[in-house]
């Protein structure tokens, strides 16, 4: 096992990858209770064709990823995971995104025993017609409780105005009439796909022994045969937004707004996990809590709530904005104001990077928290990134206008979601 | 670990010294009987303290100061605790040996700011800061529809019985609203300082005498308080005959919300076998719930059922398609009559306090979960954790159909969806 001296931190981390490809990284904490372990596909919603191995081009109905997630927890004895991990009073649960696919378990007891039934569960699919079947009211109820959201609906629809034929213009569940056509065949051949140990990952933090767990892990997953993973068929996506405006109108009391930015890829020469911090310290610097933005916008009473983040696909990283104002216009002209007049100040960055150190600090008391953000680094990088803190330090000034500099933000699709009456009322006026 | 309780006279002070964190928080806890005219009022109040103080001329000075201690977090929350309106103010830091000597001393001035060095002037907040945070309060009133299962839950609750507390909207009231200025908002500042009880809060590694000595410098509050009503609310006897109630809204999803009052048990059996009940019932995806109504039928993607001791009520909650109404509610009765007919295994029960016993040992895990449990022992003299992990085990099968027969389906509420299912 490699270990790992995660920076600015005390916690070390083990890491060592089987001969079939499989990853395992181990975050031992002393003094914890709790154990978390995540068994994770780097498949998700993300894949809507590929080659199968007969060499054939497939495309299953919208929503598969997901939809085999939750079939995973079906077992040939009827006894299903959640039953099993109960016993000993642990908690099991999955999760399916664009990038991957989640299992996970967490506990207090029957560390050895959970694991084993974790890896084994997800290493073996059963799927008959009927079980199949039996999920379709379950799901559709799932995709109808997100449909009734406004907050979904707006992003929704600003992911369909942003993107031609990225598969982040669906929905990760899919659609109803979609996962309909679901049969037990698709789940088969996807699970056969991308469910392969080159293709997954381990991570367990928390209460546990790490020679304990490595000697289960090679147990059960050592002999699973690696294989190539299948091409997966991909669309061009053009730089331009498919609509960069458009007014919906939704039973809401105060409107809201989006912003999607299209960010070409190939216009940052950066490496992937610099650009990340990079892109996030503009538009926190732009729009986050302590900036002049939040303060203009607060001191005119047109902010209510806001949210944002950025999202990697293919060729684009896409930064979305997300706010509830009575005035949506003036909010989004301010929006746009700040994107055309970005000026950033040395006190304001070196503010940030202060208050992002602090976060990674405090981050790693929580091993739940520990989990999820050495998940994402291994979804977005392939690997832990182990000197974040020190790459924070070293960010400058100088670095962050070069890159505002060859930035490209012209890509961009604004939406309002404004009140059904309101609608109403304007047909009346005219 | 170890828990220390200080009567400071006009307040109380836990302190709870742990290495496990690398942080030290600290909430203050303000609590005074609740009165539903006073509530969009503490609402306000507590959000304008956290706009400016006296030294912080505006929200961003404030959230730079906090940035600059480390990102320091601040915040608050006002929540109703049974028959209490109980209002917090959190701060939560790195601790010195992360930061630089003092740093979180500095925190706990800032905090005193807050509380102590309010923007008044003329005896009146200002007008421009009173107007964000009532234009921000008037959006959370206006827009509690747009969370369906949270409005379905408040709905059946005021079916139920609009008087109780229970029933209060804990986002505020409009009509309050309007009646809130900058003058009789520092009446209203004045009395939570004045005449609420206080708690104070703090885990971390730290010393005792250290927290001490700062806190004393920092805070003090001058009256001694008044031994307090009790925190558990009273509910009327259930309804002989069921109440349906409807509303109708623009969704795809129906929402079906069941209010369930516990007649009267001991507490004894309020604190265990009761909580147990609920676990089976609907606690988990073990469930009772979880496996009939969703697993075997198909018919929904979440429901649960929650118990709070203090409201001595189970809420039941679940997502349906509104066609699958009656199916899903008989389904609901059968099981809970099933349980009260002790329909349910020793396997079951077992599962239900490992369950249990798994989120007792959590709660050292995380400094909120710690201080959550602290209040809670404060308030209802519950025994501490460690003890009622044992307490827990030994409860039998028996025990738990006596306590599941005192519980009752009430009001069933339907926030029913008029809108056909989009592809």
């Amino acid at each position: 096992m490699k270990e790992i001296k995660l920076s600015g931190l005390e916690e070390i981390l083990y890491q060592e990858t089987l001969h079939n490809g499989l990853e395992i990284y181990l975050l031992p904490y002393e003094n914890k209770k709790n154990y978390y372990i995540t068994y994770a596909t780097k498949y998700g919603s993300d894949v809507l064709s590929f080659v199968t191995e007969e060499k054939e081009e497939y495309t299953p109905p919208l929503g598969i990823a997901h939809y085999l997630e939750h079939k995973m927890f079906e077992e040939p004895s009827g006894e299903d995971p959640f039953t099993f991990f109960s016993y000993s009073g642990s908690d099991g649960n999955a999760a399916t995104s664009y990038d991957n696919t989640q299992y996970t378990c967490s506990g207090t007891k029957a560390f050895k025993e959970n694991l084993k039934y974790l890896i084994e569960f997800v290493n073996n699919p059963y799927f008959t017609d009927e079980n199949v079947e039996k999920e379709k009211g379950i799901i559709a109820e799932e995709i109808k409780m997100y449909q009734d959201l406004p907050d979904y609906q707006l992003e929704m629809k600003l992911r369909e105005n942003l993107y031609w034929n990225s598969p982040r213009k669906y929905d990760v569940a899919g659609t109803i009439r979609e996962i309909r056509r679901i049969k037990k065949e698709d789940l088969y051949q996807c699970y056969h796909g991308f469910y392969i140990p080159n293709n997954m990952f381990l991570l367990i933090t928390g209460n546990f022994d790490k020679e304990e767990a490595m000697k289960i892990v090679k147990e059960t997953l050592e002999e699973k045969k690696s294989k190539p993973l299948p091409k997966i068929l991909k669309l061009r996506e053009k730089k331009e937004v498919v609509k960069e405006e458009e007014t919906i109108y939704q039973n809401i009391e105060i409107p809201k707004v989006g912003v999607g930015i299209k960010v070409p890829k190939d216009c940052i020469e950066k490496e992937k996990v610099e650009t990340h911090l990079y892109l996030n310290m503009l538009t926190t610097i732009l729009f986050g809590a302590s900036s002049e933005f939040r303060e203009r916008v607060r001191e005119d009473q047109i902010l209510n709530d806001i949210y944002m983040e950025w999202e990697e696909e293919e060729s684009y990283h896409t930064f979305y904005l997300f706010a509830t104002s009575t005035s949506p216009d003036q909010l989004l002209s301010e929006i746009e104001y700040e994107l055309s007049h970005i000026s950033i100040t040395s006190k304001a960055f070196e503010r940030v990077k202060k208050v992002w150190i602090a976060t990674e600090i405090k981050m790693m008391d929580i091993p739940e928290k520990a989990e999820s953000n050495l998940f994402e680094d291994i979804i977005n990088y392939g690997m832990v990134v182990e000197d974040r803190i020190d790459l924070i330090r070293k960010m400058n000034v100088k670095e962050m206008e070069k890159i505002i500099k060859k930035l490209d933000l012209s890509n961009r699709s604004t939406i309002k979601m404004l009140e059904k009456r309101s609608k109403k009322k304007r047909n009346y006026d005219s | 670990m170890q828990y220390t309780k200080k009567d400071l006279g006009s307040f109380n002070l836990h302190i709870i010294e742990t290495n496990e964190f690398k942080t030290i928080t600290m909430r203050i806890v303000f609590h005074s009987p609740i009165k539903k005219e006073e509530i969009t009022k503490r609402i306000v109040l507590s959000d304008l303290l956290l706009q400016s103080t006296k030294k912080y001329s505006s929200k961003r000075n404030m959230i730079m100061e906090a940035e600059d201690l480390y990102a320091a977090e601040v915040y608050n929350h006002t929540q109703r605790i049974g028959n209490y309106m109980m209002t917090s103010f959190i701060l939560q830091v790195l601790n010195d040996s992360y930061t630089e000597k003092g740093n979180f001393e500095k925190a706990v001035e800032f905090m005193r700011d807050i509380l102590y060095d309010p923007d008044i002037k003329n005896n009146s907040f200002k007008e421009d800061k009173l107007a964000i945070v009532k234009k921000n309060c008037e959006g959370n009133i206006s827009s509690i529809k747009e969370d369906p299962q949270e409005y379905a839950i408040i709905r059946s609750k005021e079916a139920y019985d609009k008087d109780n507390p229970i029933a209060y909207r804990m986002v505020g009231y409009k009509e309050d609203l309007e009646k809130i200025t900058v003058k009789n908002l520092v009446e209203s500042y004045e009395k939570m300082i004045e005449d609420d009880f206080v708690d104070i809060y703090v885990v971390g590694k730290i010393e005792k005498e250290e927290i001490l000595r700062i806190i004393k410098k920092y805070f003090k509050f001058r009256k001694i308080k008044k031994k307090k009503m009790p925190y558990e609310v009273e509910n009327k006897p259930c309804r002989k005959r069921r109440l349906m109630a409807k509303e109708i809204i623009e969704a795809t999803q129906s929402k079906l919300a069941i209010c369930c009052p516990v007649g009267k048990l001991k507490k004894e059996e309020m604190n265990y076998p009761l909580v147990l009940g609920n676990i089976l019932l609907g606690g988990g995806v073990d469930s009772k719930l979880f496996q009939e109504v969703r697993e075997k039928n198909s018919l929904c993607y979440t429901i649960y059922s929650g118990y709070s001791k203090l409201d001595q009520m189970i809420y039941i909650t679940a997502g349906i398609d509104r066609e699958n109404y009656e199916k899903t509610l008989t389904l609901i009765t059968n099981i809970l009559e099933k349980m009260k007919r002790g329909k349910f295994s020793d396997k079951d029960i077992k599962i239900a306090k490992e369950f249990y016993q798994t989120s007792i040992e959590s709660i050292e895990e995380n400094p909120m979960n710690l201080i959550r449990e602290y209040i809670t022992q404060e308030i209802t003299g519950i025994e501490p954790y460690q003890e009622r992990g044992k307490r827990m085990a030994k409860v039998t099968k028996r025990e738990i159909i006596k306590a599941m027969k005192k519980v009752n389906m009430d009001t069933v509420f339907l926030l029913e969806g008029n809108e056909d299912e989009r592809d």
